[in-house]
């Protein structure tokens, strides 16, 4: 099964400037504008990388979920691409 | 004009990063992907010794790449899901814009771009039964700027990126890359300029993967001699799963050089491990 949306929402937390700000306000509204199974909504809020690779999404994308933890928030990785 | 200068480099983003709290941070992010890995993790000695080592292997090829007076410098390198989705995954990428830009934490970069050859390169394409994507607008990446960094520091001539999917399945074959670069050799020898290219990526890494920080060192000694023995024409007959399989997929950039270069024999090569994720690799092709 696809997993474009749960993949997109990733990509955009990192790519995304104005997603990723909302996101750290309140990521239950962000995720209600993808388009998400209640299994992926469950994996994004665990914050955990491999519950996102085991539903699908490339290891890349998986990383970007970190973004919204407060240990990796200032971590220079966020400064390049 | 055939092709002056071949060149092929590592663009892991910890190249630059400086040792000390950037390596520690990107490390932190690393290892919490990757626990296991960071059995390895290198001392701040290590870190500034590996800086070292590439900034010299990094000298070698400026060295042969300003020697050479190139007028273009072509960079062959992979997309990391910063220009491309999954909306559209492009095979093969030329771009055509008039200049592009990039930022790498601190470092900004601003090229022209040397949209005619590009253009020639996709038309060249066309007619040979390779049909390019290609677009006007890019950002510069890691994968394009850590080797800028070092070889080109300032935008003295332009340089045109070209993208090889090298990071999602499926992915092209090295014998369609080698294609590849053989195409770009008869632009080039079509060129009245001075066409120098570029190949980053690799070696050895699992990027996205759960074998992250495993380095097959014994596969990249094995890639380096063949380039040394100037048979990298032997290389087309590995599949994907065969560069998958040894955490070398980006090696795909290379094998466009590869093609580009025929039997050339590398001239100078350098390898070495960065403890953390991957195998940096650096080679030179005086032609």
């Amino acid at each position: 099964m696809s997993c474009y949306h749960l993949s997109r929402l990733l990509f955009d937390l990192k790519m995304n400037e104005s997603i990723y700000q909302r996101s750290l306000q309140d990521f239950e509204k962000v995720m209600g504008d993808y388009d998400l199974t209640a299994e992926e909504k469950d994996a994004l809020r665990a914050g955990d990388p491999r519950k996102l690779r085991q539903l699908g999404v490339h290891g890349m994308l998986c990383l970007y979920i970190k973004r919204l933890q407060p240990q990796f928030r200032e971590n220079i990785y966020w400064m390049q691409k | 004009m055939p092709l002056v200068s071949a060149l092929a480099a590592s663009h892991a983003p910890n190249i630059l990063l400086e040792p000390g709290r950037e390596w520690e941070d990107f490390m932190d992010l690393h290892y919490s992907m990757a626990p296991h890995g960071s059995a390895n993790r290198p001392t701040l000695e290590q870190q500034k010794k590996l800086r070292r080592d590439a900034e010299a292997a990094f000298a070698v090829l400026r060295d042969d790449l300003e020697r050479a007076k190139p007028d273009v410098l072509i960079v062959v390198a992979n997309d990391q899901f910063v220009n491309f989705f999954w909306n559209n995954i492009p095979t093969f990428f030329v771009t055509v814009a008039d200049e592009v830009k990039g930022q790498f934490t601190r470092h900004s970069f601003h090229y022209r771009n040397h949209k005619e050859l590009g253009k020639n390169i996709v038309r060249a394409g066309m007619e040979k039964g390779i049909d390019f994507s290609y677009g006007e607008h890019v950002e510069l990446q890691h994968t394009q700027n850590v080797p800028l960094h070092f070889l080109l520091p300032e935008p003295k001539i332009p340089i045109l990126p070209v993208y090889v999917n090298t990071w999602v399945d499926p992915a092209p074959s090295p014998r369609r890359c080698y294609m590849v670069g053989e195409l770009i050799r008869a632009v080039a020898d079509d060129s009245k300029e001075r066409v120098a290219i570029l190949a980053t990526g690799g070696l050895s890494h699992f990027p996205g993967s759960p074998r992250i920080g495993e380095i097959d060192e014994t596969f990249d000694h094995k890639l380096l001699e063949v380039m040394r023995d100037g048979k990298g024409k032997s290389l087309v007959d590995y599949s994907v799963q065969d560069l998958l399989q040894a955490g070398d997929t980006e090696f795909l950039n290379w094998m466009v050089v590869i093609g580009a270069i025929g039997d050339a024999k590398a001239t100078y090569t350098a390898y070495m491990p960065d403890f953390v994720a991957t195998g940096w690799g650096f080679v030179s092709w005086k032609l």
